[in-house]
């Protein structure tokens, strides 16, 4: 075997054996079932990297589309699952306007709102602003189309103010 | 009547032969630079007919080393130095090399430089390919990164025990750096340094370390004095085979070091 082949070779061994370390370090498995598991993750969110790079990345439409049943059978917890699974790397506004409005709904209470789920949604709002401020929704199941509309819900529900002992508050209506 | 010849008459009608003298008794020839052997003298008149053959068929075992062999073991070192098991589980964590690792690493690298374990000449030249050149500098960066992670798999990981010995070494590589080393020296220094740290580390302070228990109360009622120890020197609990682990690392580190040569290139 030609010596520049052998080199060669050597150079192809360590960037390959080079890369699984610094993949083994940075992905830190406990064990060696792990290991595959680390690996598929690893692979998985290389390729939508790579996806967003070339511009080819879309939302998973599958999983849209069954987080959108769940959303509409009130099942908050699991459509958001689906969600943040069609969309992972969290750049499509559609999809994130329904995992913030599914936690509007779950949290919402005509007693009182669940605040820990308010702010989680404030959250993603915040988040969807900053993705796409002028977005606007066309499901005409949503009563809030915009995102303005839906932070400033979560900031009304969140804030404590007198108006929340009207006795009257309990006639109202989830958006 | 015939003539008589004398023998001295005989010598000059001769002819002329043209040619090297073959020695009867076994001689040394030099295959390669690194490579000496005893071959007999027909061996040697068969291989000096033929210089062509030699020339297309170089040994590769010296490349396969240099190339293959080497850069394995020095990226089983990288990995295996910062590998430890937790107690009781034997989950794996790797440890990342802190900075002082890599600092060690790099006074080492010069050290082998100074001390002629590694000729920079010999691995670097503006006339080799440039594929060489990229071959060589990736066998040494292996070099580096096993380096750095051979002092994080020697030194403590953290609290008291890691300064001290950080210390330590630093002093004794400082040392070395300004003192006179020939190769064999150097190995034989390196091996007691690496030796000593690997005793200290997971021999004694291993077995100060207090196993892992239920609760505090109960570790502090089984092994008073080694939870004693375990908490003032900040020791970290780690499985056995640990131990085990740390000690091929720095077995298959030297023997590297060992089969490193001092330049890949041949004469």
């Amino acid at each position: 075997m030609k010596e520049k082949y052998i080199q060669s070779l050597g150079i192809v061994l360590i960037i390959c054996y080079g890369f699984f370390i610094l993949w083994l370090y940075w992905a830190e498995p406990k064990n060696l079932v792990e290991v595959s598991t680390k690996a598929k993750e690893t692979i998985e969110n290389t390729t939508t990297k790579g996806q967003i790079i070339i511009g080819t990345y879309e939302v998973d439409a599958a999983k849209f589309g069954d987080g959108l049943k769940a959303f509409r059978a009130e099942n908050y917890v699991a459509a958001r699952s689906f969600f943040e699974n069609a969309d992972p790397e969290r750049r499509d506004a559609k999809t994130q306007f329904y995992i913030a409005y599914s936690f509007y709904r779950q949290g919402f209470g005509k007693l009182y709102n669940d605040d820990e789920l308010f702010k989680k949604g404030l959250e993603e709002t915040n988040r969807l602003l900053t993705l796409d401020k002028n977005f606007k929704a066309d499901d005409a199941d949503l009563k809030m189309k915009t995102p303005a509309e839906l932070k400033n819900e979560f900031e009304e529900g969140l804030r404590l103010t007198a108006e929340d002992f009207n006795p009257l508050k309990l006639t109202r209506e989830r958006k | 009547m015939s003539k008589v010849q004398s023998p001295e008459s005989k010598v000059e009608e001769l002819p002329v032969i043209d040619g090297e003298l073959v020695e009867v008794s076994p001689v040394e020839v030099d295959l390669d630079d690194e490579e000496k052997t005893v071959v007999s003298a027909k061996n040697k008149i068969a291989k000096t007919q033929n210089p062509k053959t030699k020339a297309q068929n170089p040994n590769p075992q010296p490349a396969i080393r240099n190339y293959l062999f080497l850069p394995f073991i020095f990226l089983t070192v990288t990995l295996l130095g910062g590998w430890r098991l937790s107690s009781p589980e034997n989950a794996f964590i790797f440890w990342r090399p802190a900075l002082f690792c890599l600092i060690s690493a790099a006074i080492l690298m010069v050290l082998f430089f100074r001390a002629g374990l590694i000729k920079f000449e010999g691995w670097f030249s503006e006339d080799f390919p440039t594929l060489q050149n990229v071959a060589n500098g990736a066998v040494l960066v292996t070099l580096f990164a096993a380096s750095a992670q051979i002092f994080n798999a020697l030194l403590p990981e953290q609290g008291l025990p890691f300064w001290v010995l950080a210390f330590c070494f630093f002093w004794t590589l400082w040392n070395n750096l300004f003192a006179d080393f020939d190769t064999k020296k150097l190995l034989k220094s390196l091996g007691a340094l690496f030796g000593l740290a690997f005793v200290v580390k997971y021999l004694i302070l291993a077995n100060l370390t207090a196993p892992a228990s239920e609760s505090w109360l109960q570790g502090i009622l089984q092994n008073p004095t080694k939870e004693a120890f375990t908490w003032a020197l900040d020791l970290p609990r780690f499985s056995g085979g640990t131990g085990y682990i740390q000690f091929f690392t720095v077995a298959f580190y030297l023997l590297g070091l060992f089969l490193l040569p001092v330049s890949p290139q041949k004469k």
